[in-house]
This record gives C-alpha cells, structure tokens and sequence, in this order.
C-alpha cells in the first residue's frame, strides 16, 4: 500500500491521468445502462400502470355504422363471442376515438394546421388502456375540460388553463396525460381524453360540419405469456371490425422504446470507443511507467522478488486506480443520469425504483475496469519477459518513439469518430431522404385519404385535381386494400396491400426491387419476417372469391402502419379499400412558395377536399423530434467528450515526452540549443508521425 | 606468506557443506571458458581483471540472475544452476545479499522500507511455524542493521536525500536483512570517493567477520586487499589466484581499519597484478 500511495505522490500526472480514463469509461457504460434500464423501466411502468392493451385493431366508422345502431350492435355481438372463444382474453373494449380536422383545432393559441399527427379526442379507457395524469392518477375531466397529450406541453408551450379550440368549441387544458400506446411522436395517432358529455357532442357536430369523424379502437387484454401475433392472425382470419392499421403490444414498446432509445444506443456507442481509447492511453501510460521503473524492476527481480509478484503490486497499483475510477465513474454516471432522463420522465413519468437498474451499473462499471484491468495485465506481461541483469543494466533504449505517435493518431481517429458518428446520425435521420426508410416515398407533398371519409370519391376527386394543377410536377397514387392472403403453408391471413406505380416516389428496398410488373409484390421487413417469407416466395391474395398468385420482389423498411404493409403494382380492385394516398412534387416556381404563405393555401386547398395534406419535410421532423432532439444532445455531449479526451491526450503526451527527453534535452541545451529549438524540433516531427494513423 | 599459485584450486568434494558456493566448469560462449572454483563458509573472495574480462558475467552467473549454458553452480548442497528463474529468485531472496556500483533502490520508498522490502517479501512465504515474524521485529532488525552500519536516524529519508556513501551503506544493510549465507558485490565502492569507500569497504569487512561470505568483483586493489583470496580474470577464464589470508581478529574492527595494513596488503596485490600482466 505504502508503495501503492508513495508511487501515485511521485508520478501524479499520470495516475491522475490513469484514473481519469477508468472514470470516463466507468461512467459511460454505467450511464448507459442506467439510461436504458431507466428508459425500459419507465416504459414498462407505464405500460403496466396505464394496462395497455395487447392487441388493438382501429376500425373507421363509416355512416351507415354510424347511424344504424342495428349493425353496431351486431358487430359488437360478433367481437364478444370471438373474445369468449379466446382462451387467452382477460378483458376486452371498444373505444371511440373522435378523429379532429387538424385544420380546425388550435393548441393554446397555435393552429394544429401543420401537425402531421391524427389528433383525436377520447375518453378514459373503462377497464384498461387507460390515460395518466403526471402523479399517475386516472383523470376523468368534467365538461368543458381536456387533457392534453403531454408531448405536446413543451411542443406548443401549453400550460394548464390555456384553451384547445375544436371549429367553435372551446375546452380548458385541465393537464397533460401519458398514453401507452402513443406517447412516442413515431405513433401517428395522438389522443385528448375529454368529458363524455363533450366527446357525444363534438361528435355529433362532427358529422355535420366536417370538423371530427369516429374512430373505433378495438382492444383486447391478454392473459399473460399469450402471444400477441398469433392473436392479431386469429382476429384477421375472424372477418371482425378491421378498417384500419392493427398494433400489438410489443410494438408500442419498441416505438416507444426507438424515439428515446436511439439516443441512448448513441451513448452506447460512444462508451465503447471511449473504452477502447482509454484502454489505449492506459496501455500507453502503463508502458511509459514501465520502461521508467525498468531499473527498479531489475532491482527487485535481482533481489529475488519473483516476477508474479512484482506483476501482483503492479496490478494492485492499478486495481486501487479502477476502484477510484469505478467510484467517479459511478457518481458521475448518476449525476448526468438525472438531465439526460429529463425527457423520458416527462414522457413516461418516473421508472419503478428498482435495484436491478444500480446493479447493472455497477456490472457495467466492473466490466469496463475489468477490461482495462486485463489490458494493463497483457502490458505487464512484458515485465516477465525482462531478465533481472537486463533491466538492471541495459541502456534505456529509444523504445516506442514511433508507437507512441500511433497511440497519438489513433485516439485522434476515435475522438473524430465520437464526433462525427452523432453529428451524421443527425444529419442522416433530418435529411428528407431518411422518409424513404420510414416507407414513405421521397415526394414533397403526402395526402391521406382514409378511415372515415368516403374514400374512393375523395380520392378520384383529389387525383382529378391534381391533373389539372399546374403547379404539381408530378404525382401517384396509392389504394390500400385489404386482401386475404394465403401463404404457402396455407395459412390465411389478413394482408394490407397498397396498389399504385411505386416508381413515382419510391421508398428503399433494403432487398430486391420495386414492384414493376403485375403479379410482384413487395412486402415490408415485418411482415416479411412475420409471414416467414423472402424474396422469390409467393403467396395468394383473395378477393371476390379469386385468388391471385403474386412473386416477393422486394423488402424494405416501414413504420407506417405499424410497420406491416405490402406493395403490389396493381392488385384487383375488388377488395375493400382502407385507405388511399397520394404523393406530389410540385414544379419550382411553386417551390419557391415553399417559404411563403402560397404553398400553405395550397395545401389547405386539398384539406377542404378531404384529405391529411402533409409537408413530407414536416413529417419526417414531427416523427423524429424526440429523437433528433436527443440525438442533437448525444452529439454535443460526445463532440465536448472527444475535446477533453484529446486534450488530456495531447498535453499528457507532451509532458510525458518532455519528462523522458529530459536528459537528451539537457544535452542539446548544453550543447547550445535554445528551447525554441528544441520545441521546433518536436512540433515538426510529432505530427508527421501521429498523422498517418490519426488520417 | 602468502601462496601465489598458477591455476585455479581444484575442487575435492570433500566438507561439501563447508563450502558456501562452488563453481564447476562454468562456459558462456565467448564471455566465459570453464572456469571452476569454490568458496568457503565465511571466506571474503574477489575477482579481479580488466574491463571485458567476464568479472561481473561470473558474478551473475555465480548469484544465479543468469542461468549458464554449460557447468554448474552449487549454493551449500543446492544445484542453482538447475532451477528455474522463480526457484532462483526464492533462493537469492533467501539466501544472497547483493550490493551493486550503483545504489539501486525503490525510488517510491523511504530508505528504512527500502531496507524492509526483501524482509517483507521474504517473511510472506513464512508461517509462524517457519518463523515468520512480524513487522515489528523485521524493523528492529533492520533499525539494528543501519546502527551498526552507521546509518541510523535516515530512516524516514528519500533515497535523494543522503549521500552516496550513506546509500552504499543502507545498500548493504538491505542486502543483509535477510542474514544471506554469501553477500555479492559487484564494485561496491565504484561509484564512492575515498572516504566513503573506506567506511564501506570496513562494513562489508565486518560483516565477512561475523560469518557472511563476500565475493566482490572490483577493479580496486584497495577493496582486493581487505579479501582473503583472489582469482584473476582474463578472457573468460581464471588466470591466477593470489591466497592474502584473513584479517587477524583486532587488525580490523568497524571504522578502524588502518591504512598501513591495507596498504601492505594492497602492495602485495599490485605486485602480484603485475605478474599477471595487468
């Protein structure tokens, strides 16, 4: 210990330095695992205090289900005996959810025009799915009242007491609400719990002035350990209410786990190469201190300390440096937990407190010092290999020189890699291309028609517009229909497939092509992998009682629709259609607009004919604003990590080379040399050396 | 008078346990040729020769650092030279003092835990029944040690806080903290001027009295004449060994060795050198 304690007092710097790397990686991994368990956590303590469902299916209400309460009852009849045949239904519901105009509703003050978002008014779930306030409770709202999605309180700068206005009703913000299911900006649905009173009479207005149309939200709790998918293939394959996209339970956790989580991964990431850089400085700093005691290892080796033992009070030096490390990494991993988790709070409310979360940091925390702990173990190793006479005796050789400008090089390489990596994350994910991952094609305008409107009109109408429109450069449209499918084993499932010329604006298929000709198919990543299909298989679609063989030509990536869709290049159009969307680029001049109001009366001009007119670049913003947003954070934290590791780097090295050139410098002093010479000297030829690695 | 011989002493292998260290036919290629000799239990030998000659490789060879490539090298009834490098550390932690030119120590360490160091390690492999002993009585030992080689009350000080000689000094008294059964010394006063040469010179002196094999390389005829015996070195083999008998019990007690009887010894040295040629 006395050895320990007197040989940190002499080399200070570089036992500083020492344990400065062993905290920064303590506390990376640390963090990380503290965030992801934290961010789980809080999800998963959402999920279960809010009992969200498992499996929900949206239906839209079309008029005559609307008014002929006959058909609702019957359809309502038909979903209760299905759920009693189910072994695995604990409860089931069905929800309203009021689908509002954006157009017409305005947010503490602000319009909702622009918000990409289904906006939608609903009322507390009776059973389960249920809205939390921020203490957990389970607001019911009076008349007159509204909780407001809590994304939106720093979105529009809402506080409680602001007012959401519908067409000419009015409500009063009474708080914010976290929902399960759609709290993450990825889910395209956004629901505002309200008083009965005013969810039947803004519904019935709805209808006839255009402002709102209802939704029904068709959930089902399962017992637990039931499996989900094969749930949502029984319910297809039941010929229920199913006008709409269908979500499971694992999904809402992945969406909700993807917006926050890809931050997090960013932070993971960075904590692997800050563990590689300071496994390299480590080893660095380990070889310099080495090649400085060799005449002292020498000694105690002639003295008859045998080599495991002097590798023992080595390692003792450096295990004594990884529980300080370990202990600064940890504090400091719990302090910036607290800022970083901000968002997640707001979001999900506080994780559950559990152990498990301290215990897996501190795992993470044992591991990175373990790592480094066997790293500095291999370096030592070289003090076996020296013979007492060798270090005792031999002339300090000019060992390393050209290694350490490689060490030097290579920590440059990571750092830049620490900044650049979040920076082209962010810049990737902003750029309007990125929609082409999401499944959605690169056009400049996307129009939905769906759900509650008499589709197949508006769309014709829409697309007769759009003709006509000189300002539009080009357009496609898109039909979505639901078609039974018949898989090569047999099975039958439910399968959305959307029908247009997908080579207007196309999305990025991951795996083969486009769909071009008839008779091919492309299907998105899930369901390609839930239907156990790749490209070149087939499989039937059903409608009108015929049946059609179709080719997988392509697989690409969506998370429209819960991510389960399928393209076909002109499917029969006999299937019942679900939705319908349009894509248009407009020509320069009207481009141009883009900044101006004319490109918003534009659009606004499509929104009176039916249809969710989006600003694809909106889109794309409103998707990934958590996510950017924290992305943006990640890569200042890992841009201002990456400068103060090269800089304790770059001076550590400096101060380590002047303190090993002391004698050589001495002896070019004496020699007449002047200290500017000798710091020429050095700047001239440590970066021709470093720079090769470090380029 | 003292015998001047021609060659080296045979070795009889009769009172094997008298002798502290035998050398047999020790060969390294291009350093070493055969060489062969032996020391008594308490005998103070030296090797002496020009630069180049082998000296230091024999004493490295001879305190087991090196293991030779040809002959043997016996410790008492242990065959050194057979062991491995962890089996001859245990034994030169044991069993060997050691006292090089320059006074390596443990920078980290202040000169009385210096001195501890090997007792410490040393006393890890001991159980109460072997004698392990405690830290306490490991200081008073080696408190006692720096007593009696004048060093005491520099305890607490950093290696650069004394002076050359007072290092040499602690240098010995760490050598011998673990009561070796022979002390090498490789030019133990190289580095020191006159004076302190002397007094450290009268230590190892003192120590040889009180039963401790010395075998010093030196190139200094002074530190040869405080030895019983010494073999000349030239071009890796022994050449010569001149036979100076021990000290008389009295001509020599700490830090009053007289020059007048060095100095006859150390004439006779000269001569004997400059029969050898050097």
């Amino acid at each position: 210990m006395k050895l320990i304690i007197n040989d940190v007092r002499q080399n200070k710097l570089s036992s500083a330095s020492t344990v400065f790397f062993m905290a920064v990686s303590a506390m990376m991994l640390a963090l990380t695992t503290l965030l992801f368990s934290g961010l789980f956590g809080a999800i998963d303590s959402l999920m279960d205090k809010a009992s969200a469902p498992d499996y929900m299916q949206m239906h839209a209400v079309n008029q005559t289900f609307a008014r002929e309460s006959s058909v609702r009852e019957s359809e309502t009849e038909k979903i209760s005996r299905f759920a009693k045949s189910r072994k695995e239904v604990v409860r089931w519901q069905i929800c309203g959810f009021l689908n509002l105009d954006n157009s017409r509703v305005r947010l503490g003050g602000s319009s909702m025009a622009d918000s990409t978002q289904d906006n939608g008014l609903c009322l507390q779930g009776e059973g389960f799915d249920y809205l939390l306030d921020k203490e957990g409770g389970l607001p019911a709202g009076s008349p007159g009242e509204v909780f407001v999605p809590v994304c939106y309180r720093s979105l529009y700068h809402l506080a409680e007491g602001d007012i959401m206005e519908i067409g000419e009703e009015r409500l009063v913000i009474a708080g914010f609400i976290r929902d399960a299911q759609m709290n993450s900006m990825m889910a395209s649905s956004k629901r505002f719990l309200v008083h009965k009173e005013d969810y039947e009479r803004i519904r019935d207005a709805g209808y006839k002035n255009n402002i709102a149309a209802e939704e029904l939200l068709i959930e089902f709790l399962l017992r637990d350990g039931a499996d989900s998918n094969a749930f949502a293939a029984a319910y297809a394959a039941a010929g229920l209410l199913s006008d709409g996209p269908a979500i499971t339970r694992p999904l809402i956790r992945t969406m909700n786990a993807l917006s926050e989580g890809t931050m997090i991964f960013v932070i993971f990431l960075i904590s692997i190469v800050t563990l590689l850089i300071s496994m390299l400085c480590i080893r660095f700093l380990c070889l310099i201190q080495m090649e400085r005691e060799r005449k002292e290892v020498g000694m105690l080796k002639v003295l008859g300390v045998g080599a495991a033992e002097i590798m023992r009070l080595y390692i003792a030096k450096y295990f004594f440096f990884s529980v300080l490390g370990a202990l600064a990494g940890l504090s400091a991993a719990f302090a910036l937990k607290e800022p970083l988790e901000k968002q997640v709070r707001e979001l999900y409310g506080a994780a559950k407190p559990e152990l498990p979360a301290g215990i897996w940091a501190v795992a993470a925390v044992c591991l990175a010092e373990g790592m480094i702990l066997i790293s500095v173990r291999q370096s030592l190793k070289r003090t076996e290999k020296i013979s007492a006479l060798e270090a005792l005796f031999s002339a300090q050789e000019e060992k390393g020189g050209k290694g350490r400008y490689l060490i030097i090089g290579l920590v440059a390489f990571a750092c830049t890699f620490l900044v650049l990596v979040p920076r082209n994350l962010y810049s990737t994910m902003s750029a309007p291309e990125f929609v082409r991952y999401m499944g959605i094609g690169e056009g400049e305008i996307r129009m939905d028609v769906g759900r509650s409107k008499e589709i197949e009109q508006v769309t014709e109408r829409i697309a007769q517009s759009l003709l006509q429109d000189r300002k539009v450069e080009k357009f496609t449209l898109l039909v979505t229909r639901n078609y039974t499918a018949v898989l090569p084993g047999g099975e039958r499932v439910r399968l959305a497939v959307e029908s247009g010329d997908h080579g207007v604006f196309p999305v990025k298929y991951g795996e083969g092509k486009l769909p071009e000709g008839p008779f091919e198919i492309a299907l998105s990543a899930l369901n390609a992998k839930e239907l156990g299909l790749s490209l070149g298989d087939s499989l039937l679609l059903e409608s009108g009682g015929r049946a059609a063989e179709y080719t997988v030509c392509g697989i690409y990536s969506d998370i429209t629709n819960g991510g389960k869709t399928a393209k076909a290049y002109g499917a029969a159009k006999d299937a019942p259609v679900i939705w319908s969307v349009l894509y248009a680029s407009l020509n320069e001049a009207a481009g141009k607009e883009n900044e101006s109001a004319g490109k918003k009366e534009w659009m606004e001009g499509y929104r009176r004919m039916g249809a969710d007119v989006t600003d694809i670049h909106n889109y794309v913003e409103d998707t990934y604003r958590q996510t950017l947003s924290r992305l943006y954070l990640a890569s200042i934290v890992s841009a201002l990590l990456a400068g103060a590791v090269t800089m304790v780097v770059v001076s550590l090295f400096i101060r380590l080379l002047v303190e090993e050139k002391r004698c050589g410098i001495s002896l070019y002093k004496a020699l007449g040399f002047t200290g500017k010479d000798m710091k020429k000297i050095y700047f001239l030829k440590g970066p021709w050396q470093a720079a090769p690695p470090g380029l | 008078m003292s015998a001047v011989r021609d060659g080296p002493r045979a070795v009889t292998g009769d009172n094997l346990m008298d002798k502290v260290l035998r050398v047999e036919n020790l060969s390294r290629e291009g350093i070493l040729s055969r060489i062969t000799f032996e020391m008594e239990s308490g005998e103070m030998l030296a090797v002496m020769g020009p630069s180049g000659s082998g000296k230091s490789t024999l004493l490295y060879h001879a305190a087991g650092m090196i293991r030779p490539s040809e002959g043997e090298i016996w410790l008492e009834d242990k065959k050194i030279s057979g062991m491995s490098e962890d089996e001859r550390a245990k034994i030169r932690l044991h069993h060997m003092g050691f006292v090089f030119q320059q006074m390596n120590m443990v920078a980290g360490l202040n000169i009385l835990d210096n001195i501890l160091l090997p007792a410490v390690q040393a006393n890890r492999s001991r159980t109460k029944k072997t004698g392990k002993k405690s830290k306490a009585q490991l200081t008073e030992k080696a408190k006692t040690l720096m007593q009696k080689l004048s060093v005491s009350g520099l305890e607490e000080r950093r290696i650069t806080q004394v002076s050359g000689g007072q290092l040499q000094r602690a240098c010995i008294c760490r050598s011998m903290i673990n009561s070796p059964k022979i002390l090498f010394a490789d030019e133990p006063t190289g580095a020191l001027n006159r004076s302190a040469a002397k007094e450290v010179m009268a230590q190892l002196v003192s120590l040889n009295r009180e039963g401790t094999a010395v075998l010093t390389v030196t190139h200094d005829s002074r530190v040869a004449a405080c030895c019983e015996r010494i073999l000349y070195l030239l071009d890796g083999s022994i050449r010569g060994e001149l036979t100076l008998g021990k000290l008389a019990q009295g001509e020599v007690t700490l830090g009053e060795m007289t020059d007048r009887l060095i100095k006859q010894r150390e004439e006779k040295v000269d001569r004997w050198l400059g029969q050898m040629g050097w």
